[in-house]
């Protein structure tokens, strides 16, 4: 039986492997990321099911997924240009994609289905820090975090313990980490942007509760307080955290192994350890 | 109004080399092609990104007009235009 064996947090600023160069081995970033990648190697996973939230660079408003699950061998990435990494294909597990994307379907979450696309630095950035050597297959669900209306906390939480339902009916025997993909508190080219960068982060007081809340458990108070007027006040890519929100749904009132807050930003590096 | 087409501008120019280096080089003659309003042509050269903000062209995707200087628009001014615009509509706004 497949059974899910960890679960991680991460951001995935594309600036990460340019700020990675530069502060070394030892600086936040690096260390960060270290962190999370010795818990995800710790549990020797054979695919990883990542939530992440397209840039508008996946699909467009020709059809807009507010749910999408990506049923393909293979993908490439990133398809955008921010990040600096080198475009690339990362294996895929088609078969587990397809029975997450019908498990899905037949509990009520009806995801678009993808089986031609590619991926932004949204996964790219994340997988370059932690499966360095991309050995590692993924299955991609996509979350709408960018263009409101958004989907509730409620609902991506739901839509998460539906997920893990799914993967643990899967017969094969299989190692699955999860993935979440995002920032709590991050404004990119709009209104909120800060004098100086392409960026700001409006609600610092709000992510730092979004760290509180992660890391003493409290869930139900995270989804209480997630909302779309929350969301809103944010940042225009601050929906992120309703990819966290779904793998939350996964974790059955599990504390973390460790959730740290990155000084000056509005983002977040956490683990959740099933052994 | 074509906020769709502002939108479809942005991700092409990322998505679309070709299409991004024929609005570099001739802008106008580029725009005249898509389905855009005089309003939205005018707008867009005359980098006027906060009026493009308040038709409700997604912010995120407006970025990349800056990212790739298309029609000139620099951090700066881009800054200055989406935060007055934001402003004189009562929203929250970052800057000075």
């Amino acid at each position: 039986m497949a059974e899910i064996v960890c679960a991680l947090g991460v951001p995935h600023t594309p600036a990460f492997p340019r700020m990675a160069r530069s502060e070394g081995p030892e600086g936040p970033v690096e260390r960060l990321f270290r962190a999370v990648r010795e818990q995800l190697e710790a549990v020797q996973p054979d695919v990883l099911v990542v939530y992440d939230s397209d840039h508008v660079n996946t699909f467009f408003f020709n059809n807009w997924p507010t749910f999408a699950i990506g049923v393909t061998p293979q993908i490439y990435g990133p398809n955008d240009d921010n990040s600096g990494l080198p475009k690339t294909v990362v294996a895929s597990n088609e078969d587990l994609a397809h029975h997450l994307y019908a498990g899905g379907i037949h509990s009520g979450f009806d995801f678009a289905l993808a089986q031609k696309f590619e991926i932004d630095h949204s996964i790219m950035v994340p997988l370059h820090f932690v499966t360095p050597k991309l050995n590692v297959p993924i299955v991609p669900l996509f979350i709408n975090g960018v263009a409101p209306p958004l989907p509730a906390a409620k609902r991506c939480f739901a839509l998460g313990s539906a997920v893990r339902s799914t993967i643990e009916g899967w017969p094969q025997d299989l190692r699955v980490a999860i993935l979440a993909s995002g920032s709590f508190s991050l404004d990119v080219a709009g209104p909120m942007m800060e004098p100086g960068g392409n960026s700001g982060t409006p609600a610092m007081d709000w992510s730092n509760r979004v760290v509180e809340l992660l890391g003493a458990g409290k869930i139900t108070d995270l989804l209480e307080e997630t909302t779309s007027d929350q969301i809103a006040r944010a940042g225009n890519v601050a929906g992120e955290i309703l990819n966290w929100i779904a793998m939350l749904g996964m974790l059955d009132g599990r504390k973390p192994a460790f959730v740290e807050k990155h000084d000056g930003f509005g983002h977040a590096f956490a683990a959740w350890r099933w052994d | 109004m074509s906020v769709y087409a502002i939108n479809e501008l942005c991700y092409r120019a990322v998505h679309d080399p070709p299409f991004r280096e024929a609005l570099l080089a001739d802008p106008s003659g580029t725009l005249v092609t898509l389905d855009l309003t005089a309003d939205e042509r005018k707008a867009l050269l005359e980098r006027n990104v906060g009026q493009l903000y308040l038709w409700g062209a997604n912010t995120f995707l407006l970025g990349h007009l800056m990212r790739y200087k298309l029609f000139g628009v620099e951090r700066e001014q881009y800054s200055q235009s989406i935060w007055a615009a934001a402003r004189s509509a009562g929203r929250p706004a970052g800057g000075p």
